[in-house]
């Protein structure tokens, strides 16, 4: 009787010690030079970040290339894009555990990671793109000796302000529970005094015990199930910062589906680079983190692409079909518009490029998704770009109509993010398990046969 | 308190008595001690130790030591105050309180002054409006027979010439070597310059230069001074129009600028004439036109032939586009087609006769369209004393220049126009009486030493006159040259003494800008700096002489001497005057600002005998012709240091902060040249680069350049901005010629971007200004309105007090712009500069926006004053998330500037896009004492928050309030907004739509009234009007004229309704 096995999840012929070793030696062992590397450059683009953000609000937004008509501009854009990263994230360690997907475990990790750092990296953008930044806990509700005034609920722009919060501490917490039993493992190996006591803090007194275990598992569940709806949420409720308003190419209900999709398919985009990252800078992680992983992730590319794709269409359809002369503007001037180039941009690197992944060859191609992950960020930055300011640039009346006026700024601001962004990851690897080890090992038999264990199973 | 302090003083010197006796005993007990002397017993140690902690907490007892421990304490508990308050920031401002107030002056209370603007080419009547002795904001003379309360921009803008930080402070001397190059400059006093000048005057041959000055009073003292010192006085006008002058003394014998009377004419053809925008009068003609453009039978029509694009071309029903050189043949042309067409009903002038049959067919030769030709023709001789032909201006200078004004001349006679809508009798204007010959001749006699002498009243000859006027040599002849301008410009370097004149706002004045219509000008500031007008310094000086008259000794001040003009020669002609003494005659007139004599301006006079004859002979026009012409912001560029004015987009190209060779399409399709690159411009052997600009409405082989730029000394914001076009004026062939000049062109490498504040200029079909013929109004009054279905679920709310609105008849509004600088100087509104413009961050309140229509080469312009709209349904309302914009119950759209976070997001959703951000902090960039000119009544926004136009909101809460302290009902038309108020055209009315009987409640329920963008419900209180396009129509034929015109016609009439409707469907494409 011959039964489909499934590919292994764990290459290798691991023991248990085997993974802890894996996954603890690049946390316990002192930093590489590649990583001293890649973190001073990094981290010199986060001074340089800090820098220009200071600059901007010591005098003005007018040093961005925000204006008249187009009142938002990257920092808007990038807010976006940054969130929409997070989404593949939450996707992963909350949906997928709650479909009991088990490849999950390896990536789920990073996944988080990045969604926590890439909310934290958005996070800042709907702060500092205020006139005035020092007054921005005018957004938020509490009672106050003004008045007090309060703010105003029907602004969707409040209701950014309660996701992505929510949101931040929500994915915050779900990672950080998940790390304890691994913060524990580090803890117990530790052979310094201080990382005893570092880890042993953050592990919380995890002592592994089946009373640990049980207590652990249940708020995971929770937090998965509290999560799975944030997914969805969060950038629904982003883009109805566009939907809710009355600018032809805005004001459209497919928004809220469109950007979640859109989100995902950023998020996955940004998992695949990093794990490509990761794979060769971590060789033993390779192992844990599969080419059969980054296939999977790869369909969830190819399908949300398809997604996304549709939305483009139908955007389209509905322009032409609504009858509205501003709509069906807004649209012919999207994709032939003075910014033709940057929705065909976007079109090509979301819609057309992805189309490779049909060939299980280049889905398994490192490289190939390595580059093709590479297009799906540039593409999904390029799409709030077509959102926010090709609709922005054109809308009712012809003689407001102007362009963006793109500044060394807007330059720095959006570069300097990754720069952020790279600083918190590389730190990241360097003192947190990047695999999850309570979560790898129930799986290190999967696909495989068990030790000690009957072929029967 | 007092006692309460004393106490606790007692009890602290108590306490300190005890310990120190506590102290004693311990010394006494044992023998404790701190060093050897203290050990051996030193008296001197000793009686210090007695004191060491007895220091009094007060002053008075302790003096030895430098501070007491109370005074330590107060010094401290200062200093830690004071370094607290160093860290405010906003640091404390003191207000000193007159130690004797004037009775006039109550704080925060406004006094308004009237006075007199006038800049040399254009007057208006003022109301100055001060605060606290400093005048904030001039607005319109209602009582102003002549401009009815209107105001142009450039007169709103003078009030930033009083404040201008590069006006010079003082008098100066230049010391000039021989070759009259030393730049050398020291300041120095009034009487040192006086001593200097008395002088140099009493070797004689004195003269004086200087714009047209029509003021009574300075014409007498002119002519005092110039008894007394044998000066002779030539007037020139930096824009000169002499050549109506000259036209009309040829034709009728007699030299007169007459008045030209708009609101008598059915019917108007201007040959490249641009009475709305920059000719003679501008404000008044608006006035007066904009009163017949009410749509119906009686509205009247408006034709012109252009070369270059024009305001009023822009205004036009029917436009031909010209070369400049034609403008003659036009004429002559229309002269002959109107003989023709009448059959012999109206014949032509004996003297004009033979040169018109030559140019019977020049219209159709020149390709103009000959029916609509024949159509014009037509309409004059059915409208034959109801309209009027005019030409004149820059535009008009060619070489024919008096041909073209004789030529005018016969046709208005022909067409009994004359006498009825031209006035050139009972009040014609004083102004613009400047005679180029006149100063040719004096620059001749310069240049032959004959003047020793010269005087020159703030005008920038060097700048404004073409280097082949001689001028610049004939200076070097003489002696002693004085200049009264307000900086050390072109003309201020080669004199030896520059006065300034300081600004009209600090001195006493008057005006005669009609014959009949005297106005005062009156200070409203004690001069900022050490400056004295024209007519202080001649006084003075004509005092010193002995041959002064006994008018010039006896007045004590500039004041008294414009009293006695005044009292002995405008009291008798004026009503105002009558049965007064002259003390109650002078306090009415400071009153009313104005006087005149009733029915003076109603009259025009008699048809006057035409007498002129032409000569000419068709010429084929060929190659390119450069016309330059005056901008409606800047005219001669004299105001170019006031940025408002820079910042004014250009009425035409919405091009700010720099001037253009403007191309056509057409030509720029044949040279390969787009927007922004450079030519070589060759007239006359100058070359100059310039950028180009592609003009839809131009002729194809018309250039234009517009004056008043490419100034090197007139200050920070005017230096070198665009290229200089009086250069290429022609001054040697006995008349300035400004137009028709030769040229030729080159593609030069680079380019140079232009900033424009609209980059769009079609509709895309969208019904944005909406627009019908008249003959479809009059069908159906709502012709080209589509009123959309709209239904809300929700309740609207309800204003029970007030409901303000806005009514803007876009069918009389001209696009001048007014309105723009009205409301930065109401308002506060900063100006950002040309790079920021092309960045999009202008900071205008209310916009006019400019749309084509048609053809790129031949479009239809029209116009849209755009502000907020105050919509009901405020899309910016629901999306801002901290409520800084709300809505009052008065249907206000508010924006609490101090509430506002600088989100953007009310903008990105306003459909209309008329709020304005922010981006820096402007309001730290202006430069002292330009802050002297703000509004205190509106707040200065903050970097970092949005703005937008509130209505004038100050203006309606005083209004209100002042209603209600009176206890009345507020009147209808109390309360103006600074747009509404100053519109020359009445376009803008504001007013309460809770009061049924309100202009403003009449023209929204008006048919030709419709909403922008009514279909988004967001129920806009800004209610437009249509504008009415008075096409071809004919009336029926009179008796005499025979049907066969009519038939002749009627294709004409179908072919342009076609073409409208034609018209509403193209799309852009070529326009840049």
């Amino acid at each position: 009787m011959s039964t489909v096995t499934r590919n292994p999840l764990i290459l290798g012929n691991k023991t248990y010690k085997d993974i802890t070793d894996d996954i603890c030696i690049p946390v316990e062992a002192p930093p590489g030079k590649k990583w001293l590397a890649m973190f001073l450059s990094a981290q010199m683009l986060f001074v340089f970040y800090i820098l220009h953000i200071a600059y901007i609000i010591g005098t003005g937004m007018g040093l961005l290339g925000v204006n008249h008509p187009v009142g938002w501009g990257t920092m808007i854009i990038t807010f976006v894009f940054w969130i929409g990263i997070g989404h593949a994230g939450t996707l992963i360690s909350a949906i997928l555990f709650l479909f009991r997907q088990k490849w999950r475990t390896s990536v789920a990790r990073s996944a988080e990671a990045m969604t926590v750092f890439a909310v934290m990296t958005a996070g800042i953008f709907p702060l500092i793109h205020t006139g005035r930044p020092w007054l921005d806990f005018w957004l938020l509700p509490y009672p106050n000796q003004r008045g007090p005034l309060w703010v105003n609920f029907r602004s969707p722009l409040l209701w950014d302000v309660f996701a992505v919060s929510t949101y931040a501490t929500v994915s915050s917490v779900f990672w950080y529970i998940g790390m304890i039993p691994d913060f524990a493992t580090l803890r117990d190996r530790a052979k310094t005094k201080l990382r005893r006591t570092i880890y042993g803090a953050l592990s919380m007194g995890w002592r592994g015990s089946a009373r640990d275990w049980s207590h652990y598992e249940m708020l995971y569940l929770l937090l998965a199930g509290l999560s799975t709806p944030l997914v969805l949420s969060v950038h629904t409720i982003v883009s109805f910062d566009f939907a809710v308003s009355m600018l032809p190419g805005w004001h459209t209900t497919i928004f809220p589906p469109y950007f979640v999709a859109g989100a995902i398919f950023s998020g996955f985009g940004m998992v695949v680079t990093l794990l490509t990252l990761v794979r060769i800078g971590f060789p033993q992680f390779k192992d844990y983190i599969t080419i059969d992983h980054m296939e999977v992730m790869n369909k969830i590319i190819m399908a949300t692409g398809l997604m996304v794709g549709y939305a483009y269409c139908s955007e389209f359809f509905i322009a032409w079909y609504s009858g509205n002369p501003y709509e069906m503007y807004a649209f012919t001037n999207r994709a032939f518009g003075p910014y033709w180039w940057s929705y065909w941009i976007m079109f090509s690197c979301n819609v057309f490029i992805p189309q490779l992944f049909w060939f299980q060859r280049f889905r398994r191609s490192i490289p190939v998704m390595f580059v093709i992950s590479i297009f799906v960020n540039i593409g999904m930055w390029f799409e709030r770009f077509v959102i926010t300011v090709t609709s922005l640039h054109r809308d009712f009346l012809p003689s407001n109509w102007g362009m963006y006026a793109w500044s060394w700024f807007d330059t720095a601001i959006l570069f300097g993010s990754f720069g952020m962004f790279l600083t918190i990851f590389l730190l990241y690897l360097k003192f947190v398990p990047a695999i999850s080890i309570a979560e790898v090992k129930p799986v290190l038999y999967v696909g495989k046969k068990r030790p000690g264990h009957g072929g029967g199973h | 308190m007092n006692s309460q302090t004393t106490d606790t003083k007692d009890s602290a010197a108590n306490m300190a008595n005890s310990s120190s006796n506590e102290h004693q005993n311990i010394e006494q007990g044992e023998r404790y001690w701190l060093s050897l002397d203290q050990w051996a017993g030193d008296p001197a140690l000793a009686g210090r130790l007695e004191n060491e902690f007895m220091s009094s907490p007060l002053a008075s007892e302790d003096s030895k030591d430098g501070f007491a421990r109370r005074e330590f304490l107060k010094v401290m508990g200062a200093s830690f105050a004071l370094a607290t308050t160093g860290c405010v920031r906003r640091p404390a401002g003191h207000i000193i309180p007159y130690a004797k107030a004037p009775k006039e002056i109550t704080p925060g209370e406004a006094n308004y002054y009237t006075s007199t603007w006038y800049d040399g080419l254009e007057g208006a009547g003022l109301v100055v409006k001060t605060l606290e002795g400093r005048p904030i904001k001039v607005e319109g003379l209602p009582a102003h027979p002549m401009t009815l309360g209107g105001l142009s921009a450039r007169a709103h803008a003078e009030i930033l010439s009083l404040y201008d930080p590069d006006r010079l402070k003082g008098p100066v001397r230049n010391l000039l070597n021989k070759e009259r190059t030393n730049k050398e400059s020291v300041s120095t006093t009034f009487e040192e310059a006086d001593g200097k000048i008395s002088e140099a005057l009493k070797a004689g041959s004195v003269a004086i230069i200087s714009g047209s000055r029509p003021s009574p009073s300075l014409k007498s003292v002119i002519g005092d001074f110039s008894r007394a010192y044998g000066a002779n006085w030539v007037q020139y006008d930096s824009l000169p129009t002499e050549a109506i002058r000259l036209g009309q003394k040829a034709a009728y014998g007699r030299a007169v600028l007459p008045r030209y009377r708009f609101e008598a004419a059915k019917m108007v053809v201007s040959i490249d004439a641009d009475f709305l925008g920059t000719l003679i009068s501008p404000v008044e003609f608006t006035k007066q036109w904009s009163r017949r453009r009410t749509p119906g039978k009686d509205m009247a029509r408006l034709v012109s032939f252009e070369s270059i694009l024009s305001l009023t071309g822009m205004n036009a029903d029917d436009r031909f586009r010209i070369r400049a050189s034609q403008q003659l043949d036009v004429v002559l042309s229309l002269i002959a087609r109107v003989a023709t067409l009448s059959k012999g009903s109206v014949n032509i002038p004996s003297g004009v006769q033979a040169a018109a049959k030559l140019f019977e067919n020049a219209a159709v030769e020149m390709g103009l369209d000959g029916k609509l030709f024949d159509q014009v023709a037509m309409e004059l001789l059915a409208l034959r004393g109801e309209s009027l032909v005019i030409a004149g201006g820059l535009q008009t200078l060619t070489d024919k220049q008096i041909e073209l004004q004789v030529a005018v001349s016969a046709l208005n006679s022909m067409l009994g126009n004359d006498g009825k809508t031209i006035d050139h009798d009972s009040s014609t204007f004083e102004t613009l009486a400047g005679s180029p010959e006149a100063l040719k001749a004096l620059i001749a006699d310069m240049s032959a030493g004959k003047v020793k002498t010269l005087v020159i009243d703030d005008i920038n000859l060097l700048y404004v006159l073409p280097e082949d006027s001689g001028l610049r040599d004939a200076l070097k002849k003489v002696e002693t040259v004085i200049y009264t301008g307000n900086r050390n410009d072109d003309t201020g370097a080669q004199a030896h003494w520059v006065l300034p004149a300081g600004s009209s706002l600090e001195t006493w004045g008057d005006f005669e800008l009609q014959t009949g219509v005297y106005s005062i000008q009156q200070p409203t500031i004690m001069p900022l700096y050490k400056t004295r007008s024209l007519g202080e310094l001649l006084l003075s000086w004509t005092q010193g002489s002995a041959q002064a008259s006994a008018k010039v000794k006896s007045a004590a001040s500039w004041l008294e001497y414009v009293k006695a003009t005044w009292k002995s020669d405008v009291q008798p002609k004026v009503d105002l005057g009558r049965g007064l003494a002259f003390d109650e005659f002078w306090l009415a007139l400071l009153q009313t600002g104005v006087a005149s004599s009733a029915g003076r301006r109603d009259r025009a006079g008699s048809a006057r005998g035409f007498v002129g004859s032409i000569s000419a002979k068709p010429i084929a026009a060929q190659g390119y012709e450069l016309v330059l012409y005056p901008t409606v912001q800047l005219a001669d560029g004299k105001l170019g240091n006031i940025a408002w004015l820079q910042e004014l987009p250009d009425p035409v190209s919405k091009v700010v902060w720099d001037n253009y060779l403007a191309v056509a399409p057409a030509m720029a399709r044949k040279e390969g040249l787009k927007a922004g690159d450079v030519v070589e411009l060759t007239v006359g052997g100058k070359t100059v680069k310039a950028p180009v600009l592609v003009q839809p409405g131009l002729h194809d082989d018309v250039l234009g350049l517009a004056v008043g730029y490419g100034q090197k000394h007139a200050g920070k914001v005017a230096n070198d901005l665009g290229v200089n076009a009086y250069q290429f004026a022609s001054f040697g062939g006995g008349r300035p010629v400004f137009a028709g000049l030769k040229a030729t062109l080159k593609k030069s490498s680079g380019r140079y971007e232009l900033a424009s504040t609209q980059d769009h200029h079609l509709m895309e079909g969208r019904k944005i200004v909406i627009e019908a013929t008249s003959a479809q109004f009059e069908k159906d009054p709502s012709a080209g309105i589509h009123k959309h279905q709209i239904f809300s679920i929700w309740p609207q709310h309800q204003y029970t007090k007030h409901k303000w609105a806005l009514a803007v008849d876009l069918n009389t509004c001209t696009g001048c712009s007014a309105c723009v600088i009205a409301c930065q100087s109401e308002n506060n509104i900063p100006t950002v500069g040309k790079r920021y413009v092309m960045e999009g961050r202008e900071m205008h309140w209310i916009r006019v926006d400019r749309y084509y229509k048609g053809s790129p080469e031949a479009p239809e312009s029209l116009f849209m004053p755009l502000m907020c709209q105050h919509c009901e349904n405020a899309p910016c309302e629901t999306v801002c998330p901290v409520l800084a914009t709300v809505h009052n119950d008065e249907g206000l759209n508010d924006m609490v500037y101090n509430r506002c976070v600088g989100t953007r997001y009310c903008s990105n959703n306003c459909p209309y896009k008329v709020r304005r951000f922010n981006w820096f902090n402007y309001m730290k960039k202006r430069e002292e004492p330009l802050h002297m000119a703000y509004n205190p009544d509106v707040t200065v926004r903050p970097r970092g928050v949005m703005e937008k136009c509130t209505f004038c909101v100050q203006r309606i809460r005083k209004g209100t309030n002042k209603a209600r302290d009176e206890k009345r009902p507020l009147k209808d038309g109390e309360i103006k907004p600074a747009c509404a108020e100053s519109c020359p055209a009445d376009a803008l009315v504001f007013g309460d739509l809770n009061d049924t009987s309100s202009k403003v409640s009449r023209m929204f329920q008006d048919k030709r009234s419709y909403k922008l963008l009514e279909e988004l419900n967001a129920a806009p209180r800004v209610a437009y009007q249509t504008r009415i396009r008075n096409a071809v129509r004919v009336e029926e034929p009179q008796k005499g004229h025979g049907g066969g015109h009519h038939s002749s016609v009627q294709p004409v009439d179908g072919k342009m309704e076609n073409s409208v409707a034609a018209k509403t469907n193209q799309q852009h494409g070529e326009l840049v």
